[in-house]
């Protein structure tokens, strides 16, 4: 039977843009098929989880229950109270699965994966818990079941993001873009769906992991054997893979939004020339945007003000300072509990803070600024980054400890 | 900016496809080998040249050279100055090696690269380097993904008139693997294979258009990493070799430049092979091929189907059987019966089916730099082949009387534990 791996090679292109096609044209005409939307999105998920992936298929119908129950209950009980204990045990409960889920690699519990997981656990549950917390704030009053199953199982950007928000994507869902904007759209689209293909099919796919990759990993492996775990292979290994991990995820989110845009949504972009940035915090301003902006305002902001509320600490420098090894503790956790992604967390959470330190000594001293030193912070960031994705690629863990 | 109506939007898109449409599917050659190409490729190894079919077909019907496939595996990376390409260019020899196989070619990656050139094979000669380390107990075919292309089973499928017992082995073979698994339309094509049904002419209809595609895209890039062997390789060995081309010569300067190379350990291996791949590993080495056993594996019978393959084109065959270090085995503690064990077994395969030109080195292991490092022919031990090759390939094609027995496909076969007895009573 038919199995669609979302982007996955060019038969899906293809298919999906044939099935997005009479959408496409009632959008033309202003007029949004909802109904036929919602067939599309679910048959392209079935075609996902179907044959050999069945325990997903189950996986995400129980999921969906699951989420659909606690957001529906807390809406209902947000509007009588608000007590802190309830939303804390709601948002644990809705985290629930994926934690379950990313437990359940360091401790082999097959078992668990089977019966929870599935592709796109970690960005469906981004979606729900944004939900309760905006529930929590005020911001989200209702409960509107038929819209809550489109904003969760908004079929392009399921599987990996980009992380989109309840109620900017209500407001694009439930109206119709005019003729212009939506031809703009459809040209963004194309050029994304070409873009995407050039990074993801050509430079990553192709150049990176069939051609750079294996040559310069085995090569690594074999120097590392005779010089004790460190070679100097590992520096054409880092550079590459991380660029690769750009190149493949970049070209997913490309193709994410154009095919959204393609449904008349505007998904947020996931990545702005993270590589130009000129410090590390800017970095996360152009990369994996929509994550780190729901990490930033989901994890740290909440985090530094309950620190603030509380007053457990008074100065905001060490505040600011917990909040960012915290918040980038748990973007790592939530990567997987592997011991290099929990370091690539680490990692970049004392980077920040090595950043703000600079940036607070630079306000207070003359420190030269100019085309020369801004080239400088581009390259230096580049290479910490560099040095970052190779911790996350896993593949010292493969070389040192395998 | 500029109001855009849909055909300034997916105009270029459309037109992009069309153009994209007509590379591919033009009936008419795109590209221009040329005969310095074919020389490059036939020492090149690319990967490419192995998997696809343009370069092959042009080599093997160049008129201006007569280029013999000689399949092997990583020996035949080893271009050394007595290596056969070098000894075939310098004396003018009346043939010149197309090298078919590196490190990790096996009986069936070779099978399925013969696929894609009759030409090469049908009533012509061929030299075929058998290894015993291929015959392991557990089919290891970890390479199998490098040395595969759709190319291959397209034109496996297409050449296909009657479903033969190597048909059902390969397609079965072919199964097990994930390129074929995953590919909706090969899976379908070669289970039918498998089942006995023949292709129907919708199926052959899409194999063509595969097979356009698939042959397009191979003569657009196949010829994209060409190397500099030959220059950088055989050009200067050219220049070392003796003028005259008489055995006795070759001999004692293969053995010189054997002495040369092999200084820095006991066991006749190449300095730069000791020192990378084993001086540091030495210790751990000692007895570590004690457990090794070429008798019992499934490669016997995709040894089988090449065997198949060149009855079927009539292909006038010598085959190498690659001795081993015997100073380095004697260190590795690799048992010898198990060894020429496994060696009887092969060549009962072969010579009970009429396949008699066979060069068996088996014994020659412990020759004086007969090997260039732990398995593989290196100075002496090629102009030990040459005297084989040599020979036969300049006498040039003789018509040939092979009698396929299909029950060397069996696992019967593949796990009888070879003794003098049962072999001589297998049928």
């Amino acid at each position: 039977m038919l199995n669609l791996q979302p982007y996955a090679d060019p038969k899906y292109f293809v298919i999906l843009l044939l099935a997005l096609a009479p959408l496409a044209i009632g959008l033309y005409f202003g007029k949004r098929f909802a109904w036929y939307e919602v067939i599309v999105s679910f048959a392209f998920i079935f075609l996902m989880f179907n044959g050999k992936k069945y325990h997903e298929g189950y996986a995400i119908i129980g999921f969906m229950i699951w989420q659909w129950l606690l957001v529906w209950g807390y809406t209902l009980y947000r509007k009588k109270a608000n007590n802190t204990v309830v939303f804390y045990v709601v948002t644990l409960l809705a985290i629930l699965p994926l934690f379950l889920v990313k437990l359940s690699a360091p401790t082999h519990w097959t078992h668990v994966a089977t019966l929870l997981g599935f592709l796109g656990i970690s960005y469906l549950t981004f979606r729900s818990v944004g939900m309760i917390l905006e529930t929590r704030d005020g911001s989200i009053k209702e409960f509107n079941p038929w819209l809550f199953l489109r904003f969760m199982l908004f079929m392009p950007t399921i599987s990996s993001g980009p992380i989109d928000r309840y109620r900017r994507f209500i407001a694009d869902v439930t109206s119709v873009p005019d003729r212009d904007k939506y031809l703009k759209m459809l040209e963004k689209a194309v050029w994304y769906f070409f873009l995407g293909f050039l990074y993801n099919f050509v430079i990553s796919a192709y150049f990176f992991q069939s051609f750079v990759l294996p040559q310069v990993k085995s090569l690594a492996i074999e120097s590392a054997s005779v010089h004790g775990g460190l070679t100097w292979w590992l520096v054409p290994v880092m550079y590459a893979s991380g660029l690769n991990l750009f190149f493949n995820f970049a070209g997913y989110s490309l193709f994410a939004v154009a095919t959204s845009y393609v449904m008349g949504i505007e998904v947020p972009m996931n990545f702005n020339k993270p590589f130009l940035s000129k410090n590390l915090k800017e970095f996360w301003n152009r990369w994996h945007m929509t994550l780190s902006f729901w990490f930033r305002d989901y994890i740290f902001m909440r985090f530094v003000f309950l620190i603030m509320k509380k007053k457990w600490i008074k100065s905001r420098v060490t505040t600011s300072n917990l909040a960012y090894i915290f918040n980038m503790l748990v973007m790592g956790f939530w990567h997987g509990l592997h011991w290099y992604y929990i370091v690539y967390g680490l990692f970049h959470g004392v980077g920040l803070v090595i950043n703000d330190a600079w940036l607070r000594y630079k306000k207070k001293h003359n420190v030269p600024h100019n085309k020369f030193t801004e080239a400088l912070a581009i390259f230096i960031t580049f290479n910490v980054v560099m040095v970052s994705f190779l911790i996350f690629d896993g593949f010292l863990d493969k070389l040192w400890f395998k | 900016m500029k109001k855009r109506g849909l055909w300034w939007i997916f105009g270029p898109v459309i037109i992009a496809f069309v153009l994209i449409g007509a590379l591919f599917l033009a009936p008419f050659s795109l590209n221009h080998i040329t005969q310095n190409d074919i020389r490059e490729a036939s020492v090149s190894f690319s990967k490419n040249v192995f998997k696809g079919e343009a370069i092959k077909t042009a080599a093997f019907n160049d008129k201006s050279k007569r280029y013999v496939p000689f399949f092997g595996s990583s020996e035949l990376l080893r271009l050394d100055t007595m290596h056969p390409s070098m000894l075939a260019e310098k004396y003018h020899r009346n043939y010149q090696p197309f090298l078919l196989g590196q490190a990790g070619t096996e009986a069936l990656t070779h099978y399925l690269s013969m696929q894609e050139m009759p030409n090469g094979l049908h009533k012509k000669q061929a030299v075929f380097i058998i290894s015993q380390q291929w015959f392991t107990k557990k089919n290891s075919k970890v390479s199998f993904s490098e040395f595969y292309s759709p190319l291959q089973t397209a034109n496996w499928l297409q050449r296909i008139d009657r479903i033969t017992p190597t048909d059902r082995f390969i397609a079965d073979r072919l199964l097990r693997e994930k390129q074929v698994k995953n590919n909706a339309v090969y899976n379908r094509l070669v289970t039918k294979i498998s089942n006995n049904q023949p292709l129907s002419n919708a199926d052959k209809n899409i194999l063509s258009v595969r097979h356009r595609m698939l042959l397009r895209e191979d003569q657009l890039f196949s010829n994209f990493s060409a190397s500099n062997n030959w220059k950088n390789r055989v050009k200067p060995a050219i220049g070392r070799l003796p003028d005259k081309d008489d055995a006795a010569t070759l001999l004692s300067e293969a053995t010189k430049l054997g002495e040369q190379e092999t200084t820095n350990n006991n066991f006749q291996i190449k300095n730069s092979f000791y020192k990378y791949r084993i001086k540091l590993n030495l210790k751990r080495l000692k007895n570590s091929q004690r457990n090794f056993d070429y008798r019992e594996s499934e490669e016997y019978s995709d040894l089988q189907a090449v065997l198949a393959e060149f009855a079927k084109q009539h292909t006038d065959v010598l085959f190498i059987i690659q001795p081993v270090n015997q100073r380095w085995t004697d260190y590795t503690g690799l048992r010898k019966e198990m060894y020429y064990q496994s060696v009887d077994k092969v060549k009962k395969q072969l010579t009970s089916q009429g396949f008699n030109n066979i060069a068996d080195f088996s014994r020659d292991g412990g020759q004086n730099y007969f090997m260039q490092d732990t398995i593989h022919l290196g100075w002496n031990g090629w102009v030990a082949a040459d005297q084989k090759i040599n020979p036969f390939l300049t006498k040039g094609y003789q018509p040939v009387n092979y009698h396929i027995n299909n029950n060397y496909l069996s696992t019967r076969w593949q796990n009888l534990s070879p003794t003098p007895e049962n072999l001589k009573s297998f049928k």
